[in-house]
């Protein structure tokens, strides 16, 4: 009887496992979001949209985990670096099937790497760097660079318009410059149905080999719950958020903050604050007109009180915006903690002085931000008042994101901008610290330290570098650099297993409770 | 008849091309980049300029507009920038949840305008007269917009009897359809029906003023029959065009109610084609719906043969 009862217990502990699994797998999972991605080829854009759905449909060879840092994907295992530090050998995990049923081979890696090269920010980059890059074995790639770099995993790791590996058929077939119409993937997601504004549908990969171990930031296991997805664009952020509310929707991503406290409120549906999201930032035109004198930029990070203004962008919600001088987001390892640094100085007298050694006097500086971002509107407006009280003159220019966006590029056309910056990965992604972006920063200095960040694989030494980059940065002022606004995504009670951690939303290891 | 109808349909054509070049120079002349919104606000100017030079946004405007007549004689409006598809495609895929909106509107509008009209008209000063007609002020001072945001609040929100948004093909699944459709449909029909109400009502005394009807009466014809049998086509005749005006009002007023409830029409379409400077959309879409004004203004006036023969074309 008692070997019964055992054998009883054992088949239980068994058994539950097994129908908890079954209990979770099923359902259609509702996703409102913004709008429609002009692609959904991530080698193309840069759009958070096109991000964000690629991610589930395509896989690189490298991800990253839950504190950002880089990890094996569709390789199998970190790269062998040569001792020289040149030669990259990356080994692929066998087996891995395409939604097609192919099978991935180096030489998928080795065109679809070869298409990104060609088109990606990550890649043009990394690609300066690399002599040759081929495939040794069916399921091996060897990467060889012209002097050492530090970039190499992380740019294969970026979730942003990233190094996805296609069939090569596929990559072969769409020039660089144009978009991908047929989406075959290695991820846990087929991309099913693309109807555009009505729903893209995307449905269980059955075949799909999840890695061993747990999920972790953007990778790790990938295990799939629901038979579908489904992203339903709905470009206004109030209906999206009463979608939610009504049942319509499970999830609802780029939420208004205005809303928390409803949401909260509500015993169906739980707010989820998403961190990191954005540094609110004004760049400074260092090309042309007035803001090129660094005293002018140096007098407006002195006048600036940047509590209030975070406050008012937040609607008062000391839950939405944290205070914080790094460059790097708390979130990463590459947060800097520098005491003494010429931010939220709220020195009157300093800013004062610093524009009478600027020899300013009273010339209109023109400030572009919009209201399509109700964030930027608002700590541009709570900057001109804070300004003009130590005598700046502010000229606001207010216009939609897309003038914004082709202004911003004419040096001619603008002293100040406002914009947000979102997670860089590495030090040497800060697309404000270069000379290519709007702004336009390039300074000896900064552009030496990125030179040697660039190519330094020691850790350690890399790091005092960035803390050597910030330290110049807050001194040359390429841009004014404000707090941290978070944003806010909000899910069904019903939903259970999201990852509220990540930057951006990732739908697998989810279940809908029945 | 005839005649007048090919008239009249060839008059379009020189009002299409005012209306197609018109907004071709407005859309071009408002700042912004399609190349800047596609690409995404990470792209380098570099990336910008190769995107316009793919485009063809490097041409000289008149350029871009003769290359845009020549592609419109073969029915061609061009290619969306953002959605990489043709635009003949975006328009139809988007055409039927605003055809059904705006029927369904219109139904809406016509079904409470019509017999409260009629009704107020009938019985003019009394306690129907002055309810119906206090409906309708409110009708016409309500905003839209505010109407769709209470309705998802009450119906969908708090009581939950219908979606607070979204969209089924009436082929596919006709009772969702129906269900996505009711909110929205009375919350843009019922502005209109306030304004064929009132219409409706000052027809219905005119007629019911004139000498044909006192003879009637005179016959000892009942109310019902005066008013039913003799009136009732008379006072139709400016409602006809009422409702006819109404119909393009609809379509220009479906923007805002598809971005409240997140229908995917052709009001979406323009709204975030402008926002992103899709030019090939925008044109497309204005030219669609300047067709339809034209057309539903065609229909109007062959309806009133109809409704009273005395009324001659020739």
């Amino acid at each position: 009887m008692r070997r019964l009862i055992a054998l009883a217990f054992v088949a239980l502990l068994v058994a539950v496992p097994l129908s908890a699994e079954a209990q979770k797998k099923g359902g259609v999972l509702k996703i409102g979001n913004l709008g429609e991605p002009p692609s959904l080829d991530p080698h193309w854009g840069t759009q958070t949209i096109t991000e964000v759905l690629t991610n589930h449909v395509f896989e690189g060879l490298y991800s990253l985990d839950e504190k950002y840092q880089p990890i094996p994907m569709l390789a199998d295992g970190m790269p062998a670096v040569s001792k020289d530090g040149l030669t990259y050998a990356i080994k692929l995990r066998k087996g891995i099937k395409f939604h097609n049923g192919k099978e991935m081979t180096s030489d998928d890696v080795v065109a679809s790497l070869s298409r990104w090269s060609k088109r990606s920010t990550y890649g043009k980059s990394l690609w300066t760097q690399v002599v040759d890059f081929k495939a040794t074995d069916k399921y091996a790639v060897e990467l060889k660079l012209k002097e050492k770099s530090a970039i190499v995993v992380v740019s294969l790791a970026v979730p942003n318009n990233f190094g996805a590996i296609y069939p090569k058929e596929i990559a072969d077939k769409f020039p660089p410059d144009q978009r991908i119409t047929e989406w075959v993937g290695t991820g846990p997601f087929k991309l099913a149905e693309w109807k555009p504004d009505q729903y893209i549908r995307m449905t269980r990969y059955d075949e799909y080999k999840p890695l061993p171990g747990k999920q972790s930031g953007y990778g790790g296991a990938k295990i799939v719950h629901v038979d579908e997805l489904r992203w339903i664009p709905v470009p206004d952020a109030a209906s999206r958020a009463a979608q939610l509310e009504s049942g319509d929707l499970d999830a609802a991503d780029d939420l208004v903050a205005d809303a928390y406290d409803r949401l909260k409120a509500n015993k169906d549906v739980q707010p989820v604050l998403v961190k990191p999201y954005y540094w609110l930032v004004a760049v400074f035109n260092k090309k042309e007109g007035l803001m090129t004198n660094q005293k002018l930029r140096q007098a407006w990070q002195a006048a600036l009180d940047i509590e209030p203004i975070m406050k008012t962008v937040a609607g008062g919600k000391p839950e939405f915006y944290r205070m914080d001088s790094s460059l790097a987001f708390r979130e990463l390892p590459w947060h800097t903690k520098i005491a003494g640094l010429p931010w939220n100085e709220r020195n009157k007298e300093k800013a004062k002085r610093l524009l009478k050694e600027a020899n300013y006097s009273g010339q209109p500086i023109r400030f572009m931000t919009t209201q399509e971002y109700k964030w930027m509107y608002d700590f541009a407006l709570v900057t001109k008042q804070q300004l003009e009280e130590v005598g700046f003159k502010i000229d606001l220019q207010v216009m939609d994101w897309s003038t914004l966006g082709q202004r911003r590029i004419k040096p001619a056309e603008y002293d100040v901008f406002t914009t947000g910056m979102g997670n860089f990965f590495d030090p040497t992604h800060h697309i404000y610290l270069g000379p290519n972006w709007p702004g336009w920063t390039d300074d000896e200095q900064i552009n030496t330290l990125m030179a040697q960040m660039a190519r330094e694989t020691d850790q350690k030494k890399r790091y005092a570098l960035w803390e050597q980059t910030t330290k110049r940065f807050y001194e040359y002022v390429a841009v004014a650099r404000y707090g941290d606004l978070f944003g806010l995504r909000a899910i069904r009670k019903s939903v259970k297993g999201f990852s509220d951690k990540t930057e951006r939303p990732r739908f697998w290891g989810v279940w809908l409770e029945k | 008849m005839a005649a007048y109808l090919i008239r009249r349909v060839l008059a379009v054509i020189p009002v299409m091309l005012v209306v197609v070049t018109l907004v071709f120079l407005l859309i071009h002349l408002i700042p912004g980049d399609p190349a800047a919104a596609i690409l995404g606000p990470d792209a380098t100017p570099a990336q910008i300029e190769a995107t316009r030079i793919q485009l063809g946004l490097d041409r000289p405007l008149h350029e871009q507009l003769l290359k845009f007549y020549s592609r419109l004689l073969q029915g061609d409006l061009g290619r969306s920038y953002f959605l990489d598809r043709p635009v003949t495609q975006a328009l139809w895929e988007r055409a039927e949840p605003t055809a059904l909106l705006t029927i369904a509107a219109l139904l809406v509008a016509i079904v409470i305008g019509v017999p409260s009209g009629l009704v107020a008209g009938a019985y003019p000063g009394s306690v129907w007269d002055r309810v119906l007609m206090f409906g309708a002020l409110l009708g016409v001072c309500v905003p839209g917009f505010w109407l769709s945001l209470n309705f998802i609040y009450f119906f969908a929100v708090q009581l939950r009897w219908l979606p607070a948004g979204g969209y089924a093909s009436i082929f596919v699944d006709p009772w969702a359809a129906v269900r996505y459709m009711v909110l929205p449909a009375v919350s843009l029909g019922f502005n209109q029906s306030a304004l064929i109400a009132r219409i409706a009502r000052s027809c219905m005394l005119e007629v019911l003023q004139q000498d044909y009807i006192r003879t009637a009466r005179a016959k000892g014809l009942s109310q019902g029959v005066v008013i039913v049998g003799h009136a009732f086509r008379n006072a139709m005749v400016p409602v006809v065009t009422v409702i006819g005006i109404t119909t393009a009002i609809l379509i220009g007023g479906a923007v805002v109610t598809e971005i409240v409830f997140n229908i995917p029409g052709l009001g979406r379409l323009i709204i975030s084609a402008i926002l992103r400077r899709d030019y090939p959309v925008v044109q497309g879409v204005v030219l669609v719906t300047a067709a339809t004004y034209v057309v539903v203004n065609l229909i109007v006036d062959v309806v009133y043969v109809f409704i009273d023969p005395r009324i001659r074309y020739g």
